[in-house]
């Protein structure tokens, strides 16, 4: 089982290829801030995986008459 | 005329202005007399456009004089967060990255009042482009809660909701792609309509977030939000987003009751929240009791959990918000404030997949909320969970996550509107929201007049604002 100190390095080594993926430089004055930051949004992106069918699709997802006429 | 002239509403100041009791002249001054004297308390204000203003309200003259009537807003002094595009006048976004920006074109809205002969007294202070805030970072202050300055007003239409409740204008405009209408509506104690997506042009309105940003009026009373959706709403086929149906009357139902509808009331999501104030609870099942009495069917309900519909609209809104500030973001990355920084990059870290999953789910959300919605004529929920927070508890180095519930008809597009619904033992605002269908914002805005009416909160006025009123 990971111990908390290998989160950390596994969180910092995530954090840095995204930033570079991205293309943005931080200031280590901010990283302490943007870590919590990612930390939050990985909690959300897991809590968004529920379990769905491949046939669960997004088209439409913001056009409420698709959704109005689907209920 | 007993009331002061800005407790007049919207339809009050036009009846007194059609009748010839008063002018838009006078209206207008009266507004930029009382805006001289609190705003600088308030700070709600980014530009005034006095000159402009009270040549308007003399053409707004000329025309009754002339007995042409262009509108309910004909002659009524009002104002657009500043990031609405108006034409020769700067529109900053409250950011340091658009500080000389002057349009050359109004945005839709704008343009809509315009025709309309409103007056447009000014632009007002936001969340720097509507996301990052209240920073002390920024070229122009943070707006400030008239019932007590030493809180936030909520954002991100921080300064529309400071004006409306400090009676500096009847109705501003606002925007909302997480809450950011129905926060400040609630921490202000005003009304604030998320009208439903599609239905009001974004055109010329900076995006935050495209498929979560809807544009909607923050005003003192309900009818008076109503008359400003009569202007703004409709089809605009150059907004991807415009829904093209018929636009509703939206003051057929300000007289009807709520007598026979049936009001859903998710009743888990805020109790069960942390932080969530006991006032808050007990003024959301106070009113539950008001429309109950009044006739209305008030039955509880169970929704998908609160978090799904928050981490759903966090993520669409990050990924395109970053999107829209990749280059920026890239090239000049700190000319934004800290708390902009901070929250827009969370976009740099989401992936394709994530994004995806996002939107797969909020298909879901918006089909369990619709589904209740067939049973329901509308769902009463929290707004704000709590009274302002104060400026001096807000971490300098953080963002703060203030306590509202406002993202999830983001998320599904339903019309939502922020209400008052009492006061804190500190003296700050409470507030709930009324969802509605697709499209029915009659029944929102009607429910809300009902339940205005039999409370009239809506008398009360920050005493601040009172005692600084000339």
């Amino acid at each position: 089982m990971p111990d908390d100190a290998s989160d950390e390095q596994t969180l910092n080594a995530e954090f840095d290829a995204l930033a570079g993926r991205a293309g943005i430089e931080i200031p280590e004055s901010r990283r302490p801030a943007m870590l919590e930051g990612l930390k939050d949004l990985k909690r959300m992106t897991q809590l968004m995986r529920q379990p769905r069918t491949a046939a669960n699709e997004p088209a439409g997802a913001y056009a409420i008459l698709s959704i109005t006429r689907s209920v | 005329m007993t009331k002061p002239l800005h407790d007049c509403s919207i339809a009050e100041a036009g009846a007194l202005l059609r009748n010839g009791t008063i002018t838009s002249t006078a209206l207008t001054e009266h507004a930029l007399d009382r805006i001289k004297t609190i705003d600088p308390l308030i700070s709600s204000f980014i530009t005034l456009t006095a000159e402009q203003a009270l040549a308007d309200a003399a053409t707004a003259d000329a025309d009754f004089a002339k007995g042409v009537d262009r509108g309910p807003m004909q002659g009524i002094p009002h104002a657009l967060k500043d990031i609405y595009a108006t034409a020769g006048i700067r529109t900053t976004c409250h950011s340091k990255l658009l500080v000389d920006n002057v349009p050359t074109e109004d945005s839709v809205v704008a343009a809509k009042f315009k025709a309309q002969g409103a007056v447009l007294l000014g632009k007002l202070a936001t969340h720097e482009f509507a996301l990052g805030g209240p920073s002390f970072d920024l070229p122009f202050p943070p707006a400030r809660n008239p019932w007590n300055p030493d809180h936030i007003p909520g954002g991100s239409s921080s300064g529309s909701g400071a004006a409306v409740a400090a009676g500096l204008v009847r109705m501003a405009m606002g925007s909302d792609t997480g809450g950011s209408i129905r926060g400040p509506a609630g921490y202000c104690g005003t009304i604030g309509l998320k009208p439903t997506y599609g239905l009001v042009s974004r055109r010329g309105v900076f995006p935050l977030s495209y498929t979560l940003d809807h544009c909607g009026p923050l005003s003192w009373t309900v009818e008076d939000s109503a008359i400003a959706m009569e202007v703004i709403a409709g089809f605009d086929p150059k907004d991807p987003g415009s829904a093209d149906v018929p636009v509703p009357d939206f003051r057929s139902k300000l007289g009807a009751g709520v007598q026979g509808l049936r009001i859903g009331v998710p009743r888990q999501w805020f109790v069960k929240t942390d932080g969530v104030s006991a006032e808050t609870i007990a003024a959301i099942d106070d009113a539950a009791q008001t429309l109950a009495k009044l006739g209305a069917t008030i039955e509880e309900i169970e929704l998908p959990d609160f978090e799904l519909f928050n981490a759903c609209g966090r993520v669409i809104m990050f990924s395109e918000a970053f999107a829209i500030h990749e280059k920026d973001f890239q090239s000049r990355p700190l000319d934004y404030g800290l708390f902009t920084y901070l929250r827009m990059s969370m976009g740099a870290f989401t992936t394709a997949t994530d994004l995806t999953q996002a939107m797969r789910l909020r298909r879901e959300l918006a089909l369990a909320v619709n589904a209740k919605l067939k049973d329901c004529d509308a769902l009463i929920t929290a707004s704000t969970l709590g009274p302002a927070t104060a400026f001096a508890e807000i971490d300098p180095n953080r963002p703060p996550n203030l306590l509202v519930q406002t993202m999830p008809f983001d998320v599904t597009g339903n019309p939502a509107m922020s209400i008052p619904t009492g006061f804190s033992k500190s003296g700050l605002p409470l507030s709930m929201q009324i969802v509605g269908r697709a499209f029915d914002e009659p029944t929102v805005l009607g429910i809300g007049a009902a339940y205005e009416a039999a409370t009239n909160l809506h008398l009360r006025r920050p005493s601040f604002a009172v005692a600084k009123a000339a």
